[in-house]
């Protein structure tokens, strides 16, 4: 029998809540997380199937003075399992959690991971759309017409973005009102 | 204390109350979260990305301040400022359950 098992998939930076769910998922299943490979590669060995809650948190501050961020939540009760694209992945089995504990224990703090998702990872991406992408869209055009690979390529790229920017949109809205309530 | 500072902090969330009601004695994160789920027998559980979150914004704001390292632990103690702000939240807190009171009488 297979003792590891590699999958491919997709998740952009605002959807780490279907990320925890789906390694949830496998580790139900009797796969466990081991690491993860860029653009989308998640590793998994073989395990008794459990169920166990998976964390993403986004701090950059936490990844540089990494030792006593991973010691508070390895005091809490959390494994620390590797640090992948700005994200810390954490985990804990749901039987010795707290209901339905997680890393963060009310809005505030979900919307301020939100806010430093914004500014750590899509404010530079906006910037390089706005400098270096659109300035050359009219040039591209002129030249090879709308039918260019360059052009199209770029479309693509803005459309990507705006996807994740509603995704960043929804979940703010989603944590305000949350705080509002 | 600035505009900034009281629109942030009054009012403050529970874990940022807590935060600062616990500080007024030297201690490290998993030390507020353990004395926190005492005082309140069980019920409020903070969680380690919310009290990462809180220490790192209040340390920078001013609030509390760092005092020394143990076993990979940071250690925090409340400031003037922090105090002055906590003070400000309990008189908050005070006049709503005043004014609860009375109301309900």
């Amino acid at each position: 029998m297979k003792e590891t098992k590699t999958e491919l998939h997709f998740f952009n930076i605002m959807e780490y809540e279907k990320e925890q769910d789906y390694l949830r998922k496998r580790h139900s299943e009797g796969w466990k997380l081991k690491s993860t490979y860029p653009p989308g590669i998640y590793r998994f060995v073989r395990c008794e199937p459990e169920d166990v809650i998976y964390q993403l948190d986004y701090n950059p501050e936490g990844i540089k003075h990494q030792e006593e961020y991973v010691q508070l939540f390895r005091d809490c009760g959390w494994e620390y399992l590797f640090e992948f694209a700005g994200y810390c992945y954490f985990r804990k089995p749901a039987s010795e959690a707290q209901g339905d504990e997680g890393i963060f224990c009310d809005d505030e703090s979900r919307l301020e991971m939100v806010r430093r998702i914004f500014y750590g990872r899509m404010l530079p991406i906006l910037i390089i759309f706005i400098c270096l992408i659109f300035p050359q869209f009219a040039d591209v055009i002129r030249q090879d017409g709308l039918s260019s690979p360059l052009f199209i390529l770029s479309l693509i790229m803005l459309a990507l973005f705006l996807l994740v920017f509603c995704q960043f949109a929804w979940q703010y809205r989603r944590f305000k009102q949350g705080i509002r309530r | 204390m600035d505009a900034h500072i009281r629109k942030v902090y009054v009012p403050m969330t529970e874990t940022g109350f807590y935060i600062l009601l616990c500080l007024r004695s030297p201690a490290h994160g998993y030390g507020i979260v353990q004395k926190v789920k005492e005082l309140t027998r069980g019920e409020i559980m903070l969680s380690p990305g919310t009290m990462y979150g809180s220490l790192s914004k209040m340390e920078k704001d001013g609030l509390i301040c760092f005092v020394r390292e143990e076993d990979k632990r940071k250690i925090y103690q409340i400031t003037d400022l922090g105090r002055e702000v906590l003070n400000l939240e309990l008189r908050r807190i005070e006049r709503l359950y005043r004014n609860a009171q009375e109301a309900l009488l």
